[in-house]
């Protein structure tokens, strides 16, 4: 068990800078989650940290060793891959104990080692067939197998859910939250899912175009996004990102948004300091979709964060246990997600709470959080 | 009533069409098998009875003398040999020449594949040419050289040169075999602590059988029928086993004995026959098991 702890990373390839400069710390028995579009370089920082790639500048600290130049098999991690990457020809034991054959670990040990694994991940009956007879969720465990018999300070996964369907998916996310809980280990994993970032992470790093955006808790990343791209990316179905203008209204600071049926919508703006600067300037206003509700899936609760307003909806999207509805603001779709039981109909005139509680803006220019 | 009659009819459509195919395809079969099988009776007839016409005729006194005649005592150049020697000095080439060729070239393509260093697309775009140089551009300066390397006239420089030329195309060959092979697998191995040679011994080489079988029939094949190298490079104690056929058929005590002649051509064409048929079995059967998602 170790902290990871890497310094101004930097990684190019040719004159391609693929990592600007990164800065990560994750302390002991935490899950780091590295999540981002494809191409942000989330699975190059995995591999530099592994030793795949080699790093053009900064430094790779496992425990308090700087590992940068020590080849991946001195690191102390192991690392599961997107395509499981089992040898071919060797039979699952041999898969799992090949490292421990490299290392020089007697035949005996080997194999009481592998079945001690395999009794935990419970593939021991699958311990003489090849990858090719195994199905998706079985290689997968093998190659978990693999990763946990090296008993390593480091886990790295490499999207190792993204080839499964999409139950077996959940199942197996499960299984590696319960892998960390109980071998308390320390465990990097590169996703681009965000459920799969939120749901597993003690703490996540949101990567694009080779820097990091922001490195913090779910939970902070979730209600706290630094700026539009964080807060546009984490989360299903997206935050809703409207257009608007800030005026002066009677009492507060007020948002004014556009809707082409409705006419004008302006809600309040409490507790942010900077906003007063961007009075009569175009701001983008940021509220999920959980934070707009009718007054029958609201709690009822007043706060002078929670506004109604009168809208036309569009759309309605039945989910079952929720009820997505649509209306329009400043252009674009907006998504309420009400209760499952929400009677809206389309066309209908209906009042929304707007919970501003968790409302956020940002600046159009630089896209940063106006905080 | 109407439904059932067109689908007599259809039926009895693809009836005929079937029988079309395999008719075509039964006369091609025996277009190719007739030149191997003029070679095959006629070389068990007696020479009087060739000479008497009905080349497709059955032998009316079946005999061995002629196969026993080219293996070992017909007139080849000076000696009165047959092709025995010359057998083994082939078989004492192309075995060398077809495993080194074969070694290098999947050494080749795993460095080209997975160990990829600065220039490799120029190093395998030159390995790639060379496949398309003429023989006969290089006779010269290969005399040459072999001459330099105290190799000339021997069954060791003709090695050489069925190496040289060869590795070209058993680097093409593995290059692109490996390229589909996943490098994440090799990832893996690396953080398991393999290193290049074990790497390449315990994991990428298990899984190569259908390229090996493609490379080393395409590279028997080749080596074994080569005639132009052989007969430029090849002193009387190396003169490979075409050669030796060309000498057979060329030198002549009077009568041309075309019994003889035939059992040599079959005699020179078995071991590429046998190779074919031996590993033509692996070739279907090896199909690497998918390692990766299925």
């Amino acid at each position: 068990m170790a902290t990871v702890k890497i310094t101004d990373l930097y990684k190019s390839y040719g004159s391609v800078e693929v990592l600007k400069g990164i800065n990560l710390y994750i302390e002991d028995g935490g899950f780091l989650v590295l999540v981002g579009p494809s191409g942000c370089g989330k699975s190059t920082l995995l591999n530099t940290i592994a030793g795949l790639e080699e790093i053009t500048s900064g430094d790779i600290e496992i425990g308090q060793n700087s590992v940068s130049g020590l080849h991946p098999s001195k690191r102390n991690i192991a690392m599961v891959f997107q395509s499981y990457a089992l040898y071919p020809n060797m039979t699952v034991s041999q898969n799992i104990g090949f490292g421990m054959e490299m290392k020089g670990v007697k035949k005996n040990d080997r194999e009481i080692a592998v079945n001690k694994v395999a009794e935990t991940l419970q593939i021991s009956e699958l311990l003489d067939r090849k990858p090719g007879q195994l199905s998706g969720g079985q290689r997968q465990r093998v190659a978990m197998g693999r990763a946990i018999v090296r008993e390593p300070e480091v886990f790295l996964f490499d999207e190792p859910l993204s080839n499964l369907d999409a139950k077996l998916r959940i199942d197996m996310r499960t299984e590696i939250k319960l892998l960390h809980q109980r071998l308390g280990s320390t465990i990097i994993y590169v996703t681009h899912d965000q459920v799969e970032a939120m749901t597993l992470a003690t703490k996540i790093a949101v990567l694009k175009d080779g820097c990091i955006q922001q490195f913090d808790t779910p939970y902070e990343i979730y209600n706290n996004p630094n700026n539009m791209f964080v807060a546009n990316f984490m989360g299903a179905p997206a935050m809703n990102l409207i257009e608007g203008v800030i005026i002066k209204g009677q009492k507060s600071v007020e948002f004014e948004m556009k809707n082409s049926k409705d006419g004008v919508i302006s809600l309040p703006i409490n507790d942010i300091n900077d906003i007063e600067k961007y009075i009569n300037k175009t701001v983008i206003f940021g509220i999920r979709p959980e934070s707009i509700n009718d007054l029958e899936s609201s709690n009822n609760e007043s706060n002078k964060n929670i506004v109604e307003r009168e809208v036309e909806i569009d759309i309605v999207e039945p989910a079952g246990s929720d009820t997505y509805a649509v209306v329009e603001f400043g252009g674009k779709q907006v998504v309420a997600r009400l209760n499952g039981n929400s009677k809206v109909s389309v066309g209908e005139k209906v009042k929304l709470t707007f919970n501003l509680s968790q409302a956020v803006f940002f600046d159009t220019q630089s896209e940063e959080r106006i905080r | 009533m109407i439904s059932s009659s067109i689908r007599g009819n259809s039926g009895a459509n693809i009836k005929a069409s079937r029988i079309f195919i395999y008719l075509i395809l039964i006369i091609f079969a025996i277009y190719y098998l007739l030149p191997l099988y003029v070679m095959l009776v006629n070389s068990l007839k007696p020479l009087e009875e060739i000479r008497g016409g009905g080349m497709l005729n059955l032998p009316i006194v079946w005999s061995l003398d002629s196969w026993r005649s080219a293996w070992s005592s017909a007139q080849i150049g000076v000696d009165p040999s047959g092709l025995r020697p010359y057998f083994w000095n082939s078989i004492s080439m192309v075995v060398p020449a077809v495993l080194l060729s074969t070694i290098l070239g999947s050494l080749n393509g795993y460095v080209l594949t997975k160990w990829q260093f600065k220039g490799h697309g120029i190093v395998f775009g030159l390995l790639l040419l060379s496949c398309f140089i003429p023989f006969q551009i290089v006779l010269i300066p290969m005399a040459k050289l072999l001459g330099v390397f105290g190799l000339a006239g021997t069954t060791a420089g003709l090695v050489l040169v069925h190496l040289v030329y060869g590795v070209g195309f058993t680097t093409l060959f593995f290059r692109n075999y490996y390229s589909a092979f996943p490098t994440e697998i090799v990832k893996a191995a690396q953080i398991d602590g393999a290193g290049f040679f074990r790497i390449f011994w315990r994991i990428l080489l298990p899984s190569s059988g259908p390229i090996i079988v493609v490379t080393v029939i395409w590279q028997f094949t080749n080596i074994w029928n080569d005639f132009l190298f052989g007969a430029s490079f090849a002193d009387f104690d190396s003169i490979p086993m075409t050669v030796a056929l060309n000498n057979l058929v060329n030198s002549s005590t009077g009568v041309k004995e075309y019994n003889v002649h035939f059992a040599g051509a079959i005699l020179a064409a078995l071991p590429t026959l046998v190779v074919y048929i031996v590993s033509g079995r692996y070739f279907v059967r090896g199909l690497m098991a998918g390692a990766v998602k299925g």
